[in-house]
């Protein structure tokens, strides 16, 4: 169990930071970062867990979310190279500005 | 071992933290890759070893080529982070949250029967196995029509 407490605090201040990164003024490429942070921690839980108490069926989860998650970053970085093509800036709170100035 | 754990998740800790207060793109980027890398170990050494290959090799090294690609397209040099106030506030308080609910699990949710390692591949394959095939299949597929969009973007620019 207290494997499971321990591998449960680093999931939680993973989290953390990945939520602070989320929520920060930073690139797009960061904040990406951080959204994989989020999910990584996530998936750290489901493990532990399947390990330590033996609920497995959070590994099948985290299979599946390791695969969205490829998926989520093949579609988040085209995303992200064509509006900096649009719009010349990589920080997404700029961005609404840059696409008025065109407008 | 379990020092070599801890040692493990502590730096998996500090690597997060560095990959988002680099300044420059491609330390960031390494930074991110060994968090990921280590994560990747960590679960095999805590034999979970398909989640752990399935880790260091689609996790980890899809991302890297998608970033790197990133990377190439847009260039090295990226602003600083700056912070929201109230932000990390809310983090802070949802943290403190978190850390208080591992305790109250074992009296919610009671540990079902432990299914051995060499089983857990079959129960995968039973349940899961054919929607991430199709959900690999749909990623490459947007990956490959994503290329070919840039290059075709490309081309009649010039």
């Amino acid at each position: 169990m207290v494997g499971f407490y321990m591998d449960a605090f680093f999931a939680i201040v993973l989290f953390s930071i990945g939520m602070i990164g989320v929520t920060s003024k930073a690139d797009f490429l960061k904040i990406f970062f951080s959204l994989e942070m989020l999910l990584n921690a996530v998936i750290l839980i489901l493990a532990s867990a399947a390990y330590h108490l033996g609920l497995t069926r959070g590994l099948a989860i985290a299979y599946v979310i390791i695969v969205i998650a490829t998926l989520e970053a093949a579609a988040g970085i085209l995303i992200f190279i064509l509006s900096y093509r649009k719009t010349k800036e990589i920080i997404p709170d700029k961005m609404n500005k840059a696409v008025d100035d065109d407008l | 071992m379990i020092m070599v754990k801890i040692i493990l998740l502590a730096m998996v800790i500090i690597l997060a933290a560095m990959a988002l207060l680099q300044k420059k793109t491609v330390p960031s980027v390494i930074s991110f890759v060994m968090m990921m890398f280590l994560l990747g170990i960590y679960y095999l050494l805590m034999d979970e070893k398909l989640l752990g290959l399935f880790q260091i090799f689609v996790y980890t090294g899809g991302i890297v080529v998608l970033t790197l690609f990133g990377v190439t397209v847009i260039g090295a040099k990226y602003p600083e982070i700056t912070n929201r106030p109230w932000a990390i506030v809310i983090i802070l308080i949802v943290t403190i949250g978190f850390l208080i609910v591992p305790f109250l699990i074992p009296s919610m949710a009671p540990a079902e029967k432990a299914i051995p390692a060499s089983e857990q591949v079959k129960v995968f394959t039973d349940r899961y196995a054919e929607l991430v095939i199709f959900l690999g299949v749909v990623a490459s597929s947007i990956l490959y029509g994503g290329i070919r969009m840039l290059h075709t973007l490309k081309h009649e620019k010039e």
